[in-house]
Parts: structure tokens; sequence; C-alpha cells
């Protein structure tokens, strides 16, 4: 799953030289996209997850928490993302 | 396409039958059912699983809104000491937090459609700070903020967040009130004027046009304050 976010972060990047690992950071200071490339990868994954056959949300209590957001990194998204998943298979 | 909630009567359904009858493509969200000319699905605002269903089936649909105008709400004439909390409850779940529902539900949904235009309802009683008011300018005061940051953080995706509010209508919303203290909050307007729900569908109109596209963030006050 975290190849998928990764390749959804590199196509919303302007500068596609930017390196996207797992642990590249989605919030905070160092983040990687804006708001709205926020969104729009969210946006992205609803539609993997239509996809998939469920339905992601992403909204979240903690989700400007640099230590419990599922945006924290790309790595913690994909973990969120793969756990629904499977909650709701 | 356009949406309005609130659409069973007084201003939602008048903005949304002056939609359909100028050809726009209008759905309305309602919580009662009704029998209208425009397409509507029965939803309570106030339910927050109830209106992302609602959403949801739109995106299943890839029936994307380029306009999201949130009339639904409820009153509440009261001093603000007496006031029950069920009711000040009712009140702020229906006007504050049914409008950030259908706003977090359907904003995506109008980047979808590339872009488009939120317009969320308040009132005159939150510039005035009315006396017998104070839940209910309350709730709406909420919206303006709302509506501001929530501007500010849509801008980007090409959607505009605007206010309008309006002053004394004539709708359901007013009963109980007398005409002489609608007389009083009438003349504390710039136009000391009773406007109509046709006054409130062209500022509407004119708001979701392309030539104020250059406006968001803003409170269009009805008659002036």
């Amino acid at each position: 799953m975290i190849e998928l976010v990764i390749e959804q972060v590199r196509e919303l990047l302007k500068d596609k030289s930017q390196p996207v690992t797992g642990e590249t950071a989605l919030i905070g200071d160092s983040k990687i996209l804006d708001s709205l490339g926020l969104v729009e990868l969210c946006l992205r994954l609803e539609d993997e997850a239509t996809d998939l056959g469920f339905e992601f949300d992403w909204t979240s209590d903690t989700a400007m928490s640099r230590n419990r957001s599922m945006f924290r990194t790309v790595s913690a998204l994909a973990v969120e993302f793969e756990s629904q998943q499977q909650a709701k298979s | 396409m356009i949406l309005v909630t609130g659409a069973s009567r007084g201003i939602g359904f008048g903005i949304a039958n002056r939609f359909n009858s100028l050809g726009f493509d209008v759905v309305g969200l309602a919580r009662t059912r009704i029998d209208v000319a425009f397409p509507t699905f029965q939803v309570d605002v106030t339910n927050d699983e109830e209106v992302r269903r609602v959403a949801l089936n739109f995106k299943k649909a890839k029936t994307f809104p380029a306009v999201v105008i949130n009339v639904a709400g409820i009153a509440s004439m009261n001093l603000a000491l007496m006031t029950p909390g069920t009711k000040a409850r009712a009140v702020v779940d229906t006007n504050l937090l049914g409008t950030m529902y259908v706003c977090q539900a359907f904003a995506p949904l109008i980047a979808r459609a590339g872009g488009g235009s939120i317009i969320n309802f308040s009132s005159i009683a939150v510039a005035l700070g009315l006396s017998g008011e104070s839940v209910y300018a309350a709730s709406k005061a909420g919206v303006e903020t709302y509506t501001r940051v929530l501007a500010r953080e849509l801008a980007g995706m090409n959607i505009r967040a605007n206010c309008i509010a309006p002053g004394p209508i004539d709708t359901e919303l007013l009963r109980g009130v007398s005409d002489t203290q609608i007389g009083e909050i009438v003349k504390q307007q710039i136009l000391p004027t009773r406007f109509t729900v046709d006054d409130i569908c062209d500022v509407t109109e004119a708001l979701i046009d392309k030539r104020l596209s250059s406006i968001s963030g803003e409170v269009l006050h009805i008659g002036g304050v």
C-alpha cells in the first residue's frame, strides 16, 4: 500500500525530483505538500478506495497531531488506508 | 448542479425554486418529504452520518455540485438566561453544526467539479446583537467565522465561501415576532426596508456569478448594517 501512496504523492509534486519515501512528512514544518495538495491526495485515495471496494474516511480528530496523525508521514497514511480497507472488507 | 439545504420552505425553498426556474440543475435537501418541482433528498443536517451518506451517493453517481447553499436553520426567540439547554443545543446543532457537516461532506465534491461556491446563511442578529436572540445569533456568528476560515482553506481548490446575512424576512422563522419588533430591527438597517425572499434570491444569484469570483470569506448583509 505504501507504494500506492508514494506514487500518488509523487504525481502531486510540482518538483518531481523531490524524493518521496515512507518517512516523508505530509504535515508539519517539513511537509512535502501544501494543504491543497493534501486534500487532493485524500481525494485520490478516496478514488483508489472506491476501486478497492471500500470508502476511505480521511476525517480524524488527530489530523494535525505530529505524533498521532495519519498524515504525519506517507507510511502512516498507508497504514491507515490499509487498516480501513481491512476493517471494511 | 446547485445543492440547497432547507429546501422545503422559506428562503431555502425560494432559492431552490428560483434556480430551478432559471434552468439550473437543482437538488434540495430537506428534513421532511416534500413535493416540489426539483428533486429532493430527505436528510437531517444535524446528523453527520446521514449527511455523509447523501454526499457519498452523489459521489457514487458522479454528481458533483458546483454550488452548495446552506439555508437549513431554526430560530429561537428567548432571553439568554431563560433558554432551555435542549433548545440551545437544537439551534446550534442545526444552524452551526449542520452547516459544518454539509460543507465538510460536499466541499470535496465541489473540488471534483473543478471548483465552485459555498453560500452559508447568517443573520442580521449577529451584527446587531439583537436582544432575545442570544443563542440564534451565537450560532450564526459561528457560521460566519467558520465560513471565513473555510474560504481561506478552500481558496486553493477554486472554491469560494461566503455568507448572506438577511434581516427579518417573512418566513416561518419569524413566527411569533411582532410587527413592532420587526419594524425596530428593520429601522437599524442602513436601508430601512423589509426585504423579501426574492431579494435574497437576487443576491444569491449574484454571488454565484463568475463576475463575483473575487469575493470570498465575506458576509453580505441584506439592507446593510
